[in-house]
C-alpha cells in the first residue's frame, strides 16, 4: 500500500503554527516597535527601585519645580520631588493594574463566555443581559458607583482587622486604593471578554472537529477546554492586547479624575492631573508623563494591530 | 445469524417553525457482526442524520421520534446521553467527511489519536501515544513516530485522512460508520482509502457502514448495499445482486448514470430527472413516484413496503408496487 504526498508548506517542524503567526509578528516593522517599546517599559517597570535616580517620595525643597537638568532628566515638581523617578514608579502603578485587572476580567470573560456560549440556555440569556446593562452604562459613571458604594464597607473592614490583629497593612490606604481601582475596573472591564469568548465558542462548537471530538465519546469539559476554546486563543490574544491598553488609559483616567489611585502613590493620571494645573509655568510636569502614557497606548495599538494580522492571515486580503 | 445493529422504523424530524418536518421515515436496516453495508443515495436523503442518531449526536432541532435500534442487545434511542457517550469510540467510531476540517488544527495528531485511549481507556500518556504511533504505522503512513509531533495542516489531504481512520480505530470499535470518507479526496487516494478500510475490517473483524453517493466505489468494499430515497430504503441486497438485478426504479437510475468502460467518449449518461421531495412535503404515496417514469396510479396512492423479490436472492428486498413482482429481472 502506497501513501499520498505528504504536503509541508514552509515548515514542518512542530509549533509552526505558532512560528508562523510570529514571523508574521516580526515583519510587520509598527508591531515590533510596539513590542520593543513595551518590553522596555515591562523591564523599567520591574527593575524600578534600582533605576530610579531618586526615591519617588523624597522631597526636596530647595529644588521645587526645577525645568530638565542632567542631574533631573524630567525635572522636579512643586515638593521638589524627581519627575523621572515618578514616572517610572507611574509605570509599576500602570503595569500592575493593567495586568491584574487584565488577569481577573479574562479569567471571569472566560469563564462566563465559555460556559454560556458552549452550553446556552438561561445561563446565556441571563449572562447576554448582565453584558448588556453593563456596557450600556458609561463605564466612569459606574466606576464611580463601585468605588462609592465599596470604600466604606472595605475601609471599615480594614480598620476592624487592624484593631483585631494589629498588623500595620491594614492601616495602609493605598491597599484600599488599588482593591477598589482593581475590582471596580475588573468588574467593568470582563463583559467584553465574555461576549468574544462567547461568540467564538458559538461559531467553533458546531464546526467538523468538534462534532469528530464529541464522536470520540470525549466529555463536553475536555472539548471545551481542548478543542474549542484554544481555537478561540488567535481573537482572544488581539482583545488581551487591546485591553492591556485600554486598562491603563482608564487607570490614568481614573487617577486623573481623582477616584483611581490616590497621592501620594504614582500614577500618570494624577501627575498629569497636577501638571495641568501648572502648565503654563512648568510644561515638563504635564510633558513628562502625558508624553510617556501616549507612547504606551499607541504601542498597544501597533502591537494589537500586528497581531491581529499575524494571527488572522486570511483576513488580510 | 443476529445482527450486531438493527434498526427498525426509525423516523426524524426536524422541529420547524412551522412544525415538524420529517426526514427520515420509517428506516429499516441491519448490520451483521463482521459485514460491511455500503448506504448510497443522493444528497439530503438522511444517510448521515440517520447514523448520527444512533449514537445522540444529531444537530440541535432535530429528533429521532420514533422506531428503534437495537446495538448489541439494546436500544440506541433508549440510552440515556452519558450511556451513548461511553459507547461512541469504544463501540461504535466514526469517520467523517471532510478530513481538512475534521481534525483539530491546534493539536498534534499524535495527542488526537491518544486522546481517546487516554479519556476514554483511562491509558497512561506516554502508552497511548506509543499506542498512537503503532495506529499511524497501521493506517499505512510513513515514518509515523515523526508524524505523532505533525499538526494537521502539515499532513495532505489523504493522509489526515489516513489520520482520521486512526482515530476512528483507536477505541477498537465493533462498528465503523464511514460518512462519506472518500468525497473529498483524489481517484487515486480514494481507490487506498477504500483498500485500508477492507483491510482493516477484515483483520479486526470490525462491521462497517460507509456511507457514499458513489456505487462504483462502494462495489469492491461493501457486502450489501441499501438504497436510500428521501428517508426511507428502497433497496436492500447484497451487493452483487444490486448490480445484476437492480430492481427498484430510482437503483436502476443510479446504476444506469455511472459511466462504463463500453461507453464512447462524450456520450450523455441518463440522468434521473427531477428533485427529491423537502423534507415535510413528502407525497401521499411513493415518495419517487413523482420522478418515476413507471409509476402507475398505485403509486400514488400507497408507500410501498420493503419486501422480499420473488424468485431473487433471499436477502434481496424492494420497496415498489410495480418492479417487485417481476421477479429481480432488470
Ligand atoms: N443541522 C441541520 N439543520 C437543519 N436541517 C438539516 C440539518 N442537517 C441536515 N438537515 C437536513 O436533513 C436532511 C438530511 O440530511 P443528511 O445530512 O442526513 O443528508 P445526507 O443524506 O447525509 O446528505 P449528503 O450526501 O449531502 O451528506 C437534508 O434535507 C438536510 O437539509
Ligand atoms: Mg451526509
Amino acid at each position: 500500500m502506497t501513501a499520498g504526498p505528504i504536503i509541508t508548506p514552509g515548515d514542518d517542524r512542530p509549533g509552526s503554527l505558532w512560528r508562523d503567526a510570529w514571523r508574521r509578528l516580526r515583519r510587520n516593522r509598527l508591531a515590533v516597535a510596539g513590542l520593543v517599546i513595551l518590553a522596555l517599559l515591562v523591564l523599567v517597570a520591574a527593575f524600578g527601585p534600582w533605576l530610579t535616580p531618586y526615591d519617588f517620595l523624597s522631597q526636596n525643597l530647595d529644588a521645587r519645580n526645577l525645568p530638565p537638568s542632567m542631574a533631573h532628566p524630567f525635572g522636579t515638581d512643586d515638593l521638589g520631588r524627581d519627575v523621572l523617578s515618578r514616572v517610572i514608579y507611574g509605570a509599576r502603578t500602570a503595569f500592575l493594574v493593567a495586568v491584574l485587572v487584565t488577569a481577573v476580567a479574562l479569567l471571569i470573560g472566560v469563564v462566563l463566555g465559555a460556559i454560556a456560549g458552549f452550553y446556552g440556555g438561561a445561563f446565556d440569556k441571563g449572562l447576554m443581559w448582565v453584558t448588556d446593562m453593563t456596557m450600556s452604562v458609561p463605564q466612569l459613571l459606574l466606576v464611580v458607583v463601585i468605588n462609592a458604594s465599596l470604600k466604606q464597607p472595605i475601609t471599615l473592614w480594614m480598620e476592624a482587622r487592624y484593631l483585631e490583629t494589629l498588623n500595620p497593612i491594614y492601616r495602609n490606604s493605598a491597599i484600599i486604593d488599588f482593591v477598589l481601582v482593581f475590582g471596580s475596573m475588573a468588574l467593568i472591564s470582563w463583559p467584553p471578554y465574555a461576549r468574544l469568548v462567547r461568540a467564538q465558542v458559538l461559531s467553533i462548537r458546531n464546526r467538523p472537529y468538534v462534532t469528530a471530538a464529541r464522536a470520540l465519546g470525549l466529555t463536553n469539559r475536555i472539548i471545551l477546554t481542548r478543542y474549542v476554546l484554544p481555537n478561540a486563543a488567535g481573537p482572544l490574544i488581539v482583545a488581551v492586547s487591546a485591553g492591556l491598553g485600554t486598562a491603563m488609559v482608564l487607570e490614568s483616567a481614573f487617577s486623573f479624575l481623582g477616584i483611581g489611585v490616590n497621592p501620594p502613590t504614582p500614577s500618570w493620571g494624577n501627575m498629569i492631573s497636577d501638571g495641568l494645573r501648572v502648565w503654563t509655568n512648568y510644561p515638563h510636569l504635564l510633558l513628562a508623563p502625558a508624553a510617556v502614557l501616549a507612547v504606551v497606548t499607541v504601542a498597544f495599538n501597533f502591537l494589537g494591530d500586528g497581531l491581529n494580522d499575524a494571527l488572522n492571515p486570511k483576513g488580510q486580503k | 445469524m443476529s445482527a450486531l445493529l438493527e434498526i427498525r422504523g426509525l423516523t426524524i424530524d426536524i422541529e420547524r417553525d412551522t412544525g415538524p418536518a420529517r426526514v427520515v421515515d420509517g428506516i429499516d436496516l441491519a448490520v451483521e457482526e463482521g459485514e460491511s453495508l455500503g448506504i448510497v443515495g443522493e444528497s439530503g436523503c438522511g444517510k448521515s442524520l440517520t447514523m448520527l442518531s444512533l449514537v445522540g449526536l444529531l444537530p440541535n432541532r432535530i429528533r429521532a421520534t420514533g422506531g428503534s435500534a437495537r446495538f448489541a442487545g439494546q436500544d440506541l434511542l433508549a440510552l440515556p446521553q452519558e450511556a451513548l457517550r461511553k459507547l461512541r469510540g469504544s463501540q461504535i467510531g466514526f469517520i467523517f467527511q471532510d478530513p481538512m476540517t475534521s481534525l483539530n488544527p491546534v493539536m498534534r495528531v499524535g495527542e488526537q489519536i491518544a486522546e481517546a485511549l487516554i479519556h476514554q481507556s483511562g491509558m497512561a500518556k506516554p502508552a497511548a501515544m506509543e499506542r498512537a504511533a503503532e495506529l499511524l504505522e497501521l493506517v499505512g503512513i510513513p515514518s509515523p513516530r515523526d508524524r505523532l509531533m505533525a499538526y494537521p495542516h502539515e499532513l495532505s489531504g489523504g493522509m489526515r485522512q489516513r489520520v482520521m481512520i486512526a482515530i476512528g480505530l483507536a477505541g477498537s470499535p465493533r462498528l465503523l460508520i464511514a460518512d462519506e470518507p472518500t468525497t473529498a479526496l483524489d481517484v487515486t487516494i480514494q481507490a487506498q482509502i477504500v483498500d485500508l478500510v477492507r483491510d482493516l475490517k477484515d483483520r479486526f473483524g470490525m462491521s462497517v457502514v460507509w456511507i457514499t453517493h458513489d456505487l462504483a466505489l462502494i462495489a469492491g468494499l461493501a457486502d450489501r448495499i441499501a438504497v436510500l430515497y428521501a428517508g426511507t430504503v428502497v433497496e436492500d441486497a447484497p451487493v452483487e445482486v444490486i448490480f445484476d438485478r437492480p430492481t427498484h426504479p430510482y437503483t436502476r437510475g443510479l446504476l444506469a448514470s455511472l459511466p462504463t468502460l463500453t461507453d464512447r467518449p462524450m456520450t450523455r449518461l441518463p440522468s434521473i430527472g427531477g428533485t427529491p421531495p423537502e423534507p415535510g412535503r413528502r407525497p401521499p404515496g411513493c415518495p419517487f413516484a413523482p420522478r418515476c417514469t413507471l409509476a402507475e396510479a398505485a403509486c400514488d396512492a400507497a408507500v410501498p413496503k420493503l419486501a422480499a423479490v420473488p424468485g431473487s436472492d433471499p436477502r434481496h428486498r424492494v420497496a415498489c408496487f410495480v418492479t417487485a413482482g417481476e421477479g429481480g429481472r432488470a
